[in-house]
């Protein structure tokens, strides 16, 4: 099975932001898991009590939940707040969206669970054919397993980079890579692998 | 704030505005030069509304202790306003954080913020171009996409890293 380019693709735009952080990388790994923690919070929050929202004011909601906690976070540890948009790219913001398409938010799966979204849920409350319980709980795990190993696989992309990074600069004495010049070319060595990994089949 | 010119670029360039067409890159250029103007004017705007809130003795602290909130509202209500990009209103929030993390003044400030605006619309121009080249050369399959990017995007770096250190 060959790992998807979209969840290269989001994971490379939820890196940027570290590129302007001067972190070392025990403080890049600890921003990053703050992130990832922070984005699996956001994403149950916004689950559980998106309902209570008027689906107008669900966007608005979630940038505002965003900046709350940016502040909160640059007066508690003085993290800049560069990584709120590392958890705008992480996170399937389009389902906030009422012209969502299913396809529009997807990380791993060809499809999102249709009833996630009041607006595309409504549609199917009114007709008879509900699908099964359990139909809807095996979805409901594998959205939340998904937005699970998204957080995880930009963790360890965060921290595989810092961990070259701190070689390059400081073992190898590599001036370019105290710069965002030589992590744009490891960046383009590991997408030109990610995008070449070998096809095996399952099983 | 050269790494924010290049992170911010980027994903201007990537998620920003719509897309800036290839086939016609002239077009793009004159929407990359409104779209770099807006940020300018959006980045100064917040920075010269928080240095005027500071004057005021008895909302001072408030101001220095609640900025970024208050600076990321005035930011996302200004990018709806002006019905632009989550990623413009984003960029805007880090530029202002990262001016006044600086600690100069309101006009030094905005002085930095048409820095801040030139360089990202250096970097997008210099990307949408070399993306138009890139579409007439015969770039192996095994490059196309992420790959081809980012290493554009190191190139570009680079330049912008050398005129850099020169100008500053």
């Amino acid at each position: 099975m060959k790992l998807p380019e979209s969840l290269f693709s989001r994971m490379l735009l939820a890196y940027l932001p570290f590129m302007v952080y001067p972190y070392g990388f025990f403080r890049a790994g600890v921003a990053a898991l703050w992130i990832v923690a922070f984005l699996w919070v956001t994403v149950a929050f916004f689950w559980f009590t998106r309902r209570l929202f008027p689906s107008r004011s669900l966007k608005p909601a979630f940038f505002l939940w965003l900046i709350v906690w940016a502040q909160a976070i640059w007066t508690l540890t003085k993290l800049p707040p560069y990584w709120i948009a590392s958890v705008y790219f992480l996170a399937p913001v389009s389902f906030l969206e009422d012209a969502a398409k299913p396809s529009q938010a997807r990380v791993f799966s060809k499809e999102v669970p249709r009833f996630q979204h009041p607006s595309i849920g409504a549609e199917r409350s009114l007709g008879p054919s509900q699908p099964p319980f359990w139909e809807k709980v095996k979805k409901l795990g594998r959205y939340f397993f998904e937005r699970v190993l998204a957080g995880i696989s930009f963790a360890g992309f965060v921290m595989l980079l810092a961990l070259i990074r701190e070689i390059g600069e400081k073992r190898l004495g590599i001036h370019a890579f105290e710069q965002p010049v030589g992590m744009w070319l490891v960046i383009a060595a590991v997408a030109f692998l990610w995008k070449n990994q070998p096809y095996r089949r399952r099983g | 704030m050269y790494s924010l010119i290049i992170a911010f670029g980027f994903l201007l360039a990537m998620r920003g505005a719509r897309h800036a067409p290839l086939q016609r890159p002239m077009e793009g250029l004159k929407r990359l030069g409104f779209e770099a103007v807006d940020l300018f004017l959006t980045v100064s705007l917040i920075l010269a509304l928080w240095a005027l809130a500071i004057t005021f003795e008895r909302i001072q602290p408030i101001v220095r202790d609640y900025g970024i909130f208050g600076s990321g509202l005035a930011a996302y209500l200004l990018s709806r306003y002006q019905k632009k990009t989550d990623v413009f209103f984003l960029s805007v929030v880090a530029s202002v954080f990262m001016i006044h993390a600086e600690q100069c003044g309101p006009l030094q400030g905005i002085l930095l913020a048409g820095v801040v605006s030139a360089g990202i619309a250096l970097f997008q121009i210099c990307f949408l171009g070399l993306r138009y080249k890139l579409l007439f050369s015969n770039t192996p399959p095994s490059m196309k996409g992420w790959p081809s990017l980012c290493l554009l995007a190191g190139f570009i770096a680079l330049v912008l890293w050398c005129f850099g250190s020169l100008v500053f």
